[in-house]
């Protein structure tokens, strides 16, 4: 297993109290293989990620239990440096905003050709080469006479497509993207996945798509987990969950999508918001906007219950959640 | 393309440009952004017209015109046949009472220092006439009460509220002067999936309760097919196909349409191997700077030497005027045709929800 991430509690201290972001988190991903995890904001999608990462903020943020396994070392039992290491070589991020990811005051090139010289020790020639190739990689037109323009000076597709260049200029086992199309529109969202999932299958990477948007990952991913307030309510293959979740909080997302056939009728809407997360509700955190809720769901906590093989659900009745309502 | 009510708005040859100007004291205009550059539509009464299009093709622009929040730089906006763009003073603020907008952006929409009922209620001390002094506050709450919101909240402030709530506060305050027509741009794009629901049921619910029509501008097309009785897609500043939802969504004539709606990620991974995908090549050009004859001939498959030069009228394409059928309706191009439409998802075996509480 490239990545397996077991147990990640991650909290974080405000003047409201601790904010409990990440509540046991358990996901793997293989090489070669997309893993997506969905949810809404607060859901602690990417917070996760950057624990994975070890770019969370700390202080505020800390890491209260779990291991981060990456070919099967712990990460969080390595010292900052060694991580810095993993970090651009072993995996690398690709983040929702790339103007301000990137520098706004170094040309493109020279951020590209930064990971060079520092993680390969190139001279800066040879580095502001590899970036021209990089960019032509991602297919940014004209490379040659772009690599010394800011960033400012490309759009908002262009500079997406710097950032998977920059993500995969080591050539990582792991990329992470956290809404790497969210701020895109529609065609060049097209473009960007169909980019990012071709060379995922050329280096056989391991991809983590974090997205809130369920048609991106009906298209690209292979696996999926949906969190909810800091946990993994769903983990299953993607064709098995859009055919018959196991969760009413998939369920209900599934439902609320507007689609041909609920034309001209009422959409299905999941009733209240999400939870604040310093006061995460005792037993099921979504019980109090679950349909199906029932007086245990109000007390015990669920395990992730195994549905199938690969498959589980944290329901304590995720067989009639599976089943519909005719059981 | 007219719709099957009265009209209640009439657009027509509407233009906005943003003059570029150089210079401190002598300013002199080197160029413009047209934003909007030519769009024609009708909307009819209780009618939704959805507006699609991606960044920076005009569609917030024209939500602002239609509001008179900007004047255009040419063009007719007419409101139950009186054309509104040059009104100013009284009779302006007359028609702005009947045409309200709710916004984008439920954050940055609210006024953070005032309590939801002087946000709510702000539309009276502008058009006193609209209610009584001493009868505002009952109005206020009841309108928290028609959005779904606790009547006892008028003396929170914004900061109090989720996302899905202050969106509601806005819908309440376009609806406080009780208006024939709103313009929703963008109004569930800054929301959760599994708020935007509850919003879109809201407008639908208000739309027959208040017998209004809507102007609904958004980028997502599966939700502006949800609402929309017609549909027009912008590109460059130009509207370049305008039907019926059925007509746009699966028989779309122009390329742009095709594109945009085959890039749509569909929620339902089976047949995603087979699903016909047109990648459209490069960006959107700038609107200062905007290709002869047919604006999309720079990312078009089709382009012909033809699309440099003739600019494609939106009109009913000669080659469907014959047969009457989904596929005649209003296309701006010269090699229209009908592509192969996109299946719909089929529906899911059980829906434990069906259709909900709203």
């Amino acid at each position: 297993m490239l990545l397996d991430v077991r147990d990640l509690h991650v909290e974080f201290r405000t003047r409201d109290g601790i904010t409990h972001a990440v509540n046991g988190v358990d996901y793997a991903v293989d090489a070669g293989e997309t893993l997506a995890v969905l949810g809404e904001s607060g859901s602690g999608k990417s917070v996760t990620a950057q624990a994975v990462m070890g770019i969370l903020d700390t202080p505020p943020g800390r890491i209260t239990a779990g291991r981060i396994l990456f070919r099967g070392q712990d990460l969080l039992t390595l010292k900052e440096q060694e991580r810095r290491r993993i970090r651009g070589a072993g995996m690398a991020m690709i983040f929702q905003d790339a103007l301000s990811a990137l520098n706004p005051v170094l040309s493109v090139g020279d951020q590209l050709g930064e990971m060079f010289v520092v993680h390969r020790g190139m001279s800066r020639k040879d580095a502001r080469a590899r970036a021209v190739e990089l960019m032509d990689r991602v297919r940014i037109p004209a490379a040659a006479q772009r690599v010394r323009d800011y960033p400012h000076q490309f759009s908002g597709g262009m500079r997406q497509r710097i950032m998977i260049a920059m993500a995969l200029s080591l050539e990582p086992a792991l990329i992470i993207a956290d809404e790497p199309t969210t701020a895109l529109d529609v065609t060049v969202q097209a473009q960007v996945m169909d980019l990012l999932a071709e060379l995922q299958r050329e280096y056989r990477m391991g991809l983590i798509l974090i997205t809130h948007d369920l048609g991106v990952v009906a298209d690209v991913a292979d696996r999926i987990v949906v969190m909810y307030a800091g946990k993994i309510v769903e983990s299953a293959p993607v064709h098995d969950l859009y055919k018959a979740p196991a969760h009413p909080y998939t369920r209900g997302l599934l439902d609320s999508v507007p689609r041909l056939d609920r034309k001209g009728r009422e959409l299905y809407a999941i009733r209240g918001i999400p939870p604040n997360l310093t006061r995460i509700p005792p037993g099921c955190s979504f019980h109090p906007r679950c349909p199906m809720a029932q007086d245990v769901c109000r007390t015990d906590e669920p395990p992730l219950y195994a549905v199938s093989d690969g498959r589980g659900s944290a329901c304590h009745f995720w067989r009639e959640c599976l089943h519909g309502p005719d059981h | 393309m007219a719709p099957t009510t009265e009209p209640i708005l009439e657009v027509g040859g509407l233009v906005k440009h943003y003059p570029l100007t150089r210079g401190i004291l002598f300013k002199k205009q080197i160029g413009a952004v047209k934003a909007v550059d030519g769009v024609d539509f009708t909307l009819g009464r209780g009618e939704t017209l959805g507006l699609v299009g991606e960044s920076g093709c005009g569609k917030s622009t024209v939500a602002k015109l239609l509001c008179s929040l900007e004047r255009p730089t040419a063009g007719s906006i007419r409101f139950k046949g009186e054309d509104i763009t040059g009104l100013s003073g009284r009779a302006l603020k007359a028609v702005r009472r009947n045409i309200q907008m709710v916004f984008q952006d439920p954050y940055t929409s609210l006024n953070p220092r005032m309590t939801v009922g002087d946000i709510v209620g702000e539309p009276y001390e502008i058009h006193p006439e609209a209610a009584p002094k001493g009868d505002r506050r009952r109005r206020v709450q009841e309108l928290l009460d028609v959005v779904g919101l606790d009547p006892e909240y008028v003396n929170r402030y914004p900061h109090q509220f989720s996302g899905g709530q202050r969106q509601r506060i806005g819908i309440a305050r376009g609806l406080a002067l009780r208006p024939e027509v709103i313009v929703a741009d963008e109004p569930v794009s800054a929301l959760d999936v599994s708020v935007q629901a509850q919003v879109i049921n809201l407008l639908d619910r208000l739309q027959s309760e208040f017998d209004l029509s809507y102007v609904f501008i958004a980028h997502d097309l599966s939700v502006v097919r949800h609402i929309s009785d017609r549909v027009g897609v912008m590109y460059l500043g130009r509207i370049v196909e305008i039907g019926r939802d059925a007509e746009i969504y699966d028989h779309p004539t122009h390329p742009y349409t095709q594109a945009l709606l085959s890039a749509v990620p569909v929620p339902d991974p089976e047949g995603r191997a087979h699903r016909e995908r047109i990648i459209l090549t490069g960006d959107v050009p700038s609107p200062v700077d905007i290709p002869s004859g047919c604006r999309f001939r720079t990312r078009c498959w089709k382009a012909q030497p033809r699309c440099a030069r003739e600019v494609p009228l939106l009109a009913v394409p000669a080659a469907f005027r014959a047969t009457p059928g989904p596929a005649a309706h209003p296309s701006a191009c010269h090699f229209a045709e009908e592509a192969v439409p996109i299946t719909p998802a089929p529906p899911r075996e059980h829906g434990v929800n069906g259709d909900g509480p709203r």
